[in-house]
């Protein structure tokens, strides 16, 4: 419910005729969620949909919060029914296009929260983008 | 012969062989269990034509007690290896299976009789009271189960899982893979199945409740 509803972007995009109106949004940002973790565990995982409105390709640099110690960019990789996690220094988001983070994909590694985190807490997380773009993002705690 | 040609005659070697023991497994399952046919071919489920016993292991539950192969008698036993500090598969795979038994607990059989039993391969983060604390969170009924290297090897060989834990000196998160499968035991502690991802709950309890009636079947 917080999110623009797709009515209305579509309305807006339509007023502004061209995609210049989508071109100041630069990167959105949908369905931004934490994974409730058991109590005292220090790894969670933080997923979301990430959205390209531009029509050249944004860069996410890194990610950093209050709430966490570490928030890294990582990706879940499954070889030979073997899962394993990678460190990624960057991740490229294609012009007019989603990205997903999500189970068993793309994910932020959120390490050492600040405080116990349970279902339903806010918890904002800065998107930080090459070029100087830094997105702070509402995500939500759910189990 | 040359390389093209060598390489098409190894292909089609190849997949005549896979044909050959595909129509044999099919048969022997036509010929021992006619209805185990119902269940294949399937991409949730691997069902083995001819269940291997497991042998002896040693491992600790979260309770500090005795997990063995005697821990496995008598259950439908649903096994998942990994470790607390996973932020997205172990989670994600718990989720799936503690909805997976809440299915399984409302169907006319119940859930009397399984259990699911998450194996840790990294003994050195996880303790039992840890582990107690983890599994708990998704299930209550769930058991947290872990041991030394070799023991865990032992299982996890018999079962064709397979880990690796790189523990480097001073390193506070170290890399840990591990097979995302999810194994089922019977409970004459046979390798009767395995679950391969990506796991879904309404899928893996429908399987199981088809698998168990047909066992039940074959009892009687």
């Amino acid at each position: 419910m917080r999110w623009r509803h797709p009515v209305f972007v579509c309305l807006i995009s339509a007023l502004a005729l061209v995609c210049a109106a989508s071109e100041d949004a630069g990167v959105s940002v949908r369905d931004a969620w934490i994974r409730e973790t058991p109590p005292g565990m220090t790894m969670m995982a933080g997923y979301m949909v990430l959205r390209n409105n531009t029509s050249r390709p944004q860069v996410l640099v890194a990610a950093s919060s209050a709430g966490f110690e570490t928030v890294m960019i990582h990706r879940t990789i499954v070889k030979d029914g073997m899962a394993g996690m990678v460190h990624l220094s960057q991740i490229e988001l294609a012009p007019i296009a989603n990205l997903i983070f999500g189970p068993g994909g793309y994910h932020l590694m959120l390490m050492n929260p600040k405080r116990t985190l349970r279902a339903g807490d806010p918890v904002v997380i800065n998107l930080e983008f090459r070029g100087g773009l830094v997105l702070p993002v509402a995500f939500e705690v759910r189990n | 012969m040359n390389k093209t040609a060598l390489k098409f005659s190894i292909m089609i070697t190849s997949v005549t062989l896979a044909a050959m023991l595909a129509g044999v497994w099919l048969a022997d399952i036509d010929r021992e269990h006619d209805s185990r046919a119902m269940l294949l071919p399937d991409k949730v489920m691997t069902l083995f034509p001819d269940p291997k016993p497991l042998t002896a292991f040693a491992l600790t539950d979260d309770k500090n007690r005795v997990f063995d192969l005697a821990s496995l008698k008598g259950e439908w036993s649903f096994l998942f290896f990994g470790f607390t500090h996973c932020p997205d598969i172990c989670p994600t795979t718990l989720a799936v299976l503690a909805r997976a038994r809440d299915n399984i607990a409302k169907s006319v059989v119940g859930a009397e009789n399984i259990q699911f039993v998450f194996i840790s391969v990294d003994p050195n983060r996880d303790t039992a009271s840890k582990l107690r604390q983890y599994v708990d969170y998704f299930d209550s009924s769930f058991i947290g189960v872990t041991g030394d290297n070799a023991q865990i090897g032992n299982l996890a060989g018999q079962l064709g899982a397979a880990y690796q834990v790189e523990i480097a000196p001073g390193m506070e998160n170290y890399p840990v893979t591990h097979t995302t499968a999810v194994f089922l035991v019977d409970p004459r502690a046979r390798y009767y199945a395995v679950f391969t991802p990506p796991h879904d709950a309404e899928a893996i309890s429908k399987r199981f409740k088809v698998a168990r009636e047909l066992e039940a079947g074959n009892a009687t």
